[in-house]
């Protein structure tokens, strides 16, 4: 999945997996905070997939 | 009848003149195949095309379509109340060489959209606002049948203005108002005396190039039920059909179409899609049921509603104009030709039909 | 030698007249050139429509979902590997069917040979020696077929049936992934930034008339419902609005990992030429690299997205 994502031209730092146990708090807190820097430090701020208003013609 | 000469030297000002009163459609070659286009400024029409691959009937009638809007801010007084949208343009527009047998399909779709009980806003506007500035037809496909099919690729009937290519000038029929109005925009009025023959000769010599032709002299009298039930018809149609949707979309003459709302932020939007027979989700009902809930059912249904349903109902022919289009794309190679000949030549009595394409 | 066609003709023929099979699914000549029906014979008499040639590019799997007569059918290397798929994920059971192998030479592009032609091919002649000649109202030309194969086909591993009861033809010789690079495309959409990969799919996909000609005629797809039909709840809108196409294309192709055989009757079918193989072929190389995975070499075995392994690769689980 990720790699198709990739393929299609979704930056491989919008994608993140990583296994977080239940009790892995802090865990989940710092992948979070890496993913969504990750993310945010992109040059190419363009939302993909996501719809805004629709295309008609 | 008023014809006109149009220099092709003179064509590319015409139409520049025009583009200041009408929005500009023409077949434009992209990838490899022609569509009809909306054309940017400089752009010309290239008018050395067969055909666009798929119908022009979006001009009209858009694969998808905002038909109504809605507030979706429940402080709003409108909240959820469904409004036409304001900003829906229907600017004058003019489409520069449409063939003939699609301009004869809009009044196929017409009987749909603009009934004594209904008018379709939409379609009946954008209708309204377009010119339709015709090319003859001298070089048809192999799988046209226009002749047999009601239309042909020299009938004007359903055009504003018929070109004539003629070398390094156009024959320019003007045919209604609206056409005379645009070759008067464009400064075309060099009047072309004494060619009805040649232009009816050109006619001939088209119409003796169309190969291909549907029998449909006895659709009317066939028994509906009958038919239906012709097993040795629709049987081995129904095992190659994938049911795609690409013979509807592909169709000047197919107008069903399916409604969604969509919600984005605080705005709601009521789209209008086209759809297909084809597709199980067409008549599906929300108890589950579904009416044509197999291939041989959906199959049946596009070519009955087309060639007996249509034909009994209007009194006006088949709902095809022999475009020629689903005989070329169709995947599995289901040619409406052959079932045409085969519903009409169906005989109750022994259940047996011909199946020629001719 | 005798040809493809009257092989096929002769085995039908014995097959419906011992009655071992019901129907016998092959290709008809088709109205348009380039163009063959699939069709099933139940008679002597419809197994003289039979015919095969380099025209009968759909993949015949498809008409073989959950039906219940004994059924003989035409199989080429990547039919037959569907026709597997199909037995390993039960929608048709191995004794139900008599597979008369096809070893394949490779299918021609339709779109290709159109945009070569300079007008409408009016006829096709598929000469035995490798060539092809199509003729129109104002012209004739003669090509060399390997110009014209389907992507698909140029590129293909397994020409020859993997599963069969009886072959039609001698088997032909198989091409070396060390020869031909089935993933020579793959590699060079892999090659783009982000930004030109994101333009090149927005590119292909621009044309999309959701028509689900694809989709319908992928023998992997034969879903009830299909998730873009889906209405409660709608996963996808219905209208031509580019995310929902990309939508579309995506998933379906996803769906479709480790099952895909590269077939081609989705790039095919399309009345608009879009290459899907552009996604599912990006699938197929994962999956053999990955998984060492080629779909439907045998029955037995399910796909791999299908299984778990405890040496399934986890790298991307960080």
């Amino acid at each position: 999945m990720k790699n198709l994502l990739e393929h299609m031209g979704i930056e491989p730092e919008r994608l993140h997996f990583s296994w977080i146990s239940s009790a892995e708090s802090t865990k989940f807190v710092d992948v979070a905070t890496k993913v969504t820097e990750a993310a945010k430090s992109l040059e190419n701020k363009e939302k993909k997939f996501v719809k805004t208003k629709p295309k008609v013609a | 009848m008023k014809v006109i000469r149009i220099d092709k030297n003179d064509w590319a000002e015409g139409i520049e003149k025009i583009r200041k009163t009408y929005s500009l459609i023409g077949p434009v070659k992209e990838k490899f195949y022609h569509i009809f286009a909306n054309l940017g400024s400089g752009q010309m029409p290239d008018m050395e095309f067969t055909n666009s691959r798929i119908s022009p009937k979006y001009i009209i009638y858009p694969q998808s379509e905002i038909i109504l809007k809605c507030s979706m801010n429940a402080e709003e007084e409108d909240y959820k109340i469904y409004r036409e949208p304001e900003d829906k343009e229907y600017k004058e527009k003019a489409v520069l060489g449409i063939r003939p047998c699609d301009a004869d399909s809009l009044p196929v779709v017409m009987r749909n959209f603009d009934t004594d009980e209904y008018k379709d806003p939409y379609w009946l506007r954008a209708f309204e606002t377009t010119t339709l500035v015709g090319l003859a037809c001298d070089a048809p496909c192999p799988s046209c049948f226009c002749t047999s099919a009601g239309s042909g690729p020299y009938n004007h009937k359903n055009l504003d203005v018929m070109l004539i290519d003629n070398k390094d000038h156009y024959l320019a029929e003007i045919i209604t108002e609206k056409g005379e109005k645009l070759a008067e925009a464009a400064g075309w009025q060099d009047k072309a005396e004494g060619i009805a023959d040649e232009i009816a000769k050109r006619k001939s010599d088209a119409e003796s190039k169309i190969e291909s032709n549907v029998h449909t002299d006895n659709l009317a009298k066939q028994p509906l039920l009958d038919l239906y039930e012709a097993t040795s018809i629709w049987e081995k149609a129904a095992f190659a059909c994938i049911n795609c949707g690409t013979c509807t979309y592909v169709c000047p003459t197919c107008w069903c179409f399916d409604i969604q709302d969509e919600v984005y932020g605080r705005e709601g939007f009521r789209i209008r899609n086209w759809d297909s027979c084809m597709y199980p989700l067409f008549t599906l009902h929300a108890s589950a049921h579904n009416p044509r809930g197999t291939k041989l059912a959906r199959l049946r249904q596009r070519f009955m509603h087309k060639l007996k349903y249509y034909v009994d109902k209007y009194e006006n022919g088949i709902q095809c104009t022999g475009c020629g289009r689903c005989v070329r794309l169709c995947p599995v190679n289901i040619d409406i030709r052959r079932i045409c000949n085969m519903m009409n030549s169906y005989d109750p009595e022994t259940c047996t039909c011909e199946a020629t394409v001719s | 030698m005798k040809s493809y066609t009257d092989n096929i003709k002769e085995i039908s023929k014995r097959l419906l007249k011992e009655d071992k099979v019901d129907m016998v699914i092959g290709y008809r000549t088709g109205s348009v050139p380039l163009m063959h029906q699939p069709f099933f014979a139940q008679n002597q008499e419809e197994v003289d429509e039979f015919v095969w040639d380099s025209n009968c590019g759909l993949n015949l799997a498809n008409y073989i979902t959950d039906r219940t007569e004994r059924i003989g059918i035409l199989a080429t290397g990547c039919n037959s590997r569907n026709i597997a798929v199909h037995i390993v994920e039960g929608k048709i059971k191995r004794e139900q069917l008599y597979i008369i192998g096809i070893p394949c030479k490779g299918m021609v592009d339709r779109h290709k040979l159109s945009a070569m032609a300079d007008g409408d091919i009016t006829s096709v002649e598929d000469e035995n020696n490798g060539s092809i000649t199509i003729t129109g109202q104002n012209f004739s030309k003669t090509v060399d077929k390997a110009e014209v194969l389907q992507e698909n086909c140029s590129v293909c591993v397994h020409r020859n049936p993997v599963i069969y009861d009886e072959l039609a033809a001698e088997e032909v010789t198989e091409q070396k992934r060390d020869d031909v690079d089935p993933y020579a495309r793959v590699k060079e959409i892999e090659a783009l930034s982000p930004e030109e990969k994101w333009a090149h799919f927005d590119d292909l996909l621009s044309d999309c008339i959701r028509c689900y000609a694809c989709r319908n005629a992928c023998p992997l797809c034969y879903c009830p419902l299909c998730f873009v039909d889906e209405s409660n709840p709608q996963w996808v809108g219905k209208s031509i609005d580019h995310t929902d196409v990309r939508t579309f294309h995506f998933l379906r192709a996803y769906h479709c990992a480790g099952r895909c055989t590269d077939c081609g009757a989705c790039v095919r079918s399309c009345p608009v030429g879009i290459n899907v193989r552009d996604f599912t072929k990006k699938l197929e190389k994962d999956c053999l690299e990955l998984f060492d995975w080629e779909a439907g070499l045998n029955t037995e075995q399910r796909p791999p997205l299908d299984t778990y392994r405890p040496d399934d690769p986890e790298e991307f689980i960080k």
